[in-house]
């Protein structure tokens, strides 16, 4: 799906604060930030995601992510803990504008309750909705 | 708040190619393909700036050189015809009221350019302080359209369009020269680090820009082969970061003085009376608290201002500007610490998000002088 400028992914659940969520196998969600968060921070120079084996909760902080002017926090659209990073990002942060939803994620995190906390999160239909609202 | 909105002579260029900021009232462009490109281009070709946003004033007269000699804590009178020089401006307590450059442009007539957000302030203390010295001082900002280019591709560009010998003019000297048809000042100057030009057009209203928008153009259509960019705001700060100077509102302001500042060079206590001379040499005499330094990341993380910069526990200063190096790829920082900590390789710790991270005091500019910088020793031109 397209609005705007922005690529919307269909097999993606979303959160309010521009995150996505991929079910990659059971009790397994990638997680990344939307095509809308990449292109308003711009020119991603610098990415801080913490270790494996990090609880995280629902909506909290995971990391940050950096352009040469802002800093922006990224907040795990799922609890649990993490599985792996993409440690790719450490030397080349620009990934996640040229690839958000690919060679940009950012972490893998072990669930164990996504079915429940997936209904928390927006479907793609819902998300464009949001984001036509922000675009007013 | 008061939002104004004020324009420069190119500001539709901005406003098709842009993204764009609103900068101390003027709607200017934060960049135009990115921040990190366009330092890169200035680095290793060139970039273009509009700074039309800046505050420039004449100020002539008999007693000229004589009133600021008396404004300022350099020596403009004795700056030779068409030379230039940086210098602070201070108020009674030593305070920088800005930081700026002034040129001699003729006998008793001199070209006063200052910071965007001083505009204002500047232009009436200046004027407040010129009623005993007989002397004219004119605010032409909005006459006098103001482009930089810098970069080792710069001379080479910009030769180009006009018939005056570039080559001649040396770092902090100028030039009145015809470029792209126009008359200019030009001057060997800039907010950089690199070498480069500062081209001030004369008599062009911000009513009738064309001549402005054409020079633009031209300038960039000279350097398409030589790699050049135009360049936004956010460039131009990482930029002169990376170079070690002040961008005044964060590393200066009316609290701090040229000596904590390490702008000693541009303060001439020879002179025997200049504003702020007394509350300057005092603070000389008693010694200085605390003093400017540039910082390096050794863990991984991106110093901001307002950072707390601490030592085995205890607080030694606070960080002024920071930003990640586009061309060193690590933090870098520019902060003031109590003298004490102010050495070349001490390890401190600076805050980011309520956390500490090593940080190496070491000198500027960042980047190595023989590699980047108007000093290089490989010259790419």
């Amino acid at each position: 799906m397209k609005i705007e400028n922005y690529d919307i992914p269909d097999n993606l659940f979303y959160s309010k604060e521009h995150e996505w969520a991929l079910l990659e196998k059971p009790n397994f969600v990638k997680i990344g930030i939307t095509d809308y968060a990449q292109k308003a921070l711009h020119d991603i120079v610098f990415v801080d995601i913490p270790k494996k084996g990090t609880i995280v909760e629902m909506m909290k902080s995971v990391g940050t992510v950096e352009s040469v002017k802002s800093v922006s926090e990224v907040f795990s659209p799922v609890s649990g803990s993490i599985a792996d990073v993409n440690e790719e990002l450490r030397l080349n942060p620009e990934l996640i504008n040229e690839d958000p939803y690919g060679k940009g994620w950012i972490a893998l995190i072990e669930t164990n309750n996504f079915p429940e906390e997936s209904k928390k999160l927006l479907t793609p239909i819902q998300y464009v909705g949001y984001l036509r609202t922000l675009s007013k | 708040m008061k939002v104004e909105s004020r324009r420069t002579h190119i500001f539709q260029y901005h406003a098709d190619h842009g993204n764009m900021i609103n900068f101390h009232g003027f709607e200017m462009p934060l960049w135009y393909d990115s921040i990190s490109s366009e330092h890169m281009a200035v680095r290793d070709n060139c970039g273009l700036f509009d700074v039309t946003h800046m505050g420039r004033s004449i100020v002539s007269g008999e007693k000229a050189g004589e009133f600021l000699d008396y404004i300022l804590t350099r020596d403009p009178s004795k700056l030779g015809l068409i030379q230039g020089q940086y210098s602070t401006m201070c108020n009674e307590r030593g305070g920088i009221i800005d930081d700026l450059t002034v040129f001699c442009l003729e006998n008793k007539r001199y070209l006063v350019v200052y910071n965007a957000s001083n505009r204002e302030k500047d232009y009436d203390w200046i004027i407040s302080k010129s009623q005993t010295f007989n002397v004219e001082v004119q605010d032409v900002s909005d006459m006098t359209p103001l482009f930089a280019l810098q970069g080792p591709k710069a001379q080479i560009i910009l030769q180009k369009l006009t018939d005056g010998g570039l080559s001649k003019i040396r770092r902090y000297w100028a030039d009145q020269l015809v470029v792209g048809g126009e008359k200019a000042l030009v001057s060997r100057s800039g907010y950089t680090g690199e070498d480069g030009f500062e081209i001030l057009l004369w008599d062009v209203p911000l009513e009738s820009p064309g001549k402005a928008m054409v020079l633009w153009n031209r300038i960039l259509e000279a350097g398409v082969s030589f790699g050049i960019k135009p360049c936004g705001l956010g460039a131009r700060d990482t930029l002169r970061l990376e170079a070690g100077m002040c961008l005044y509102g964060n590393d200066i302001n009316d609290e701090t003085t040229p000596l904590e500042a390490k702008l000693d060079f541009a303060v001439k206590f020879e002179k025997p009376n200049f504003i702020g001379r007394e509350a300057l040499l005092k603070q000389k005499e008693e010694g200085i608290k605390k003093t400017r330094v540039g910082l390096k990341m050794v863990d991984r993380a991106v110093p901001r201002e307002g950072g707390r910069v601490w030592m085995n526990g205890k607080e030694v200063g606070y960080l002024t500007s920071g930003t990640f190096s586009p061309l060193l790829k690590y933090g870098i920082a520019m902060g003031y610490v109590s003298v004490d900590y102010a050495v070349e390789g001490s390890i401190l710790e600076v805050e980011v998000r309520n956390s500490r991270f090593k940080t190496e005091v070491v000198k500027m500019p960042f980047y190595e002088v023989e590699k980047y910088g108007a000093r290089r020793k490989t010259s790419q031109a």
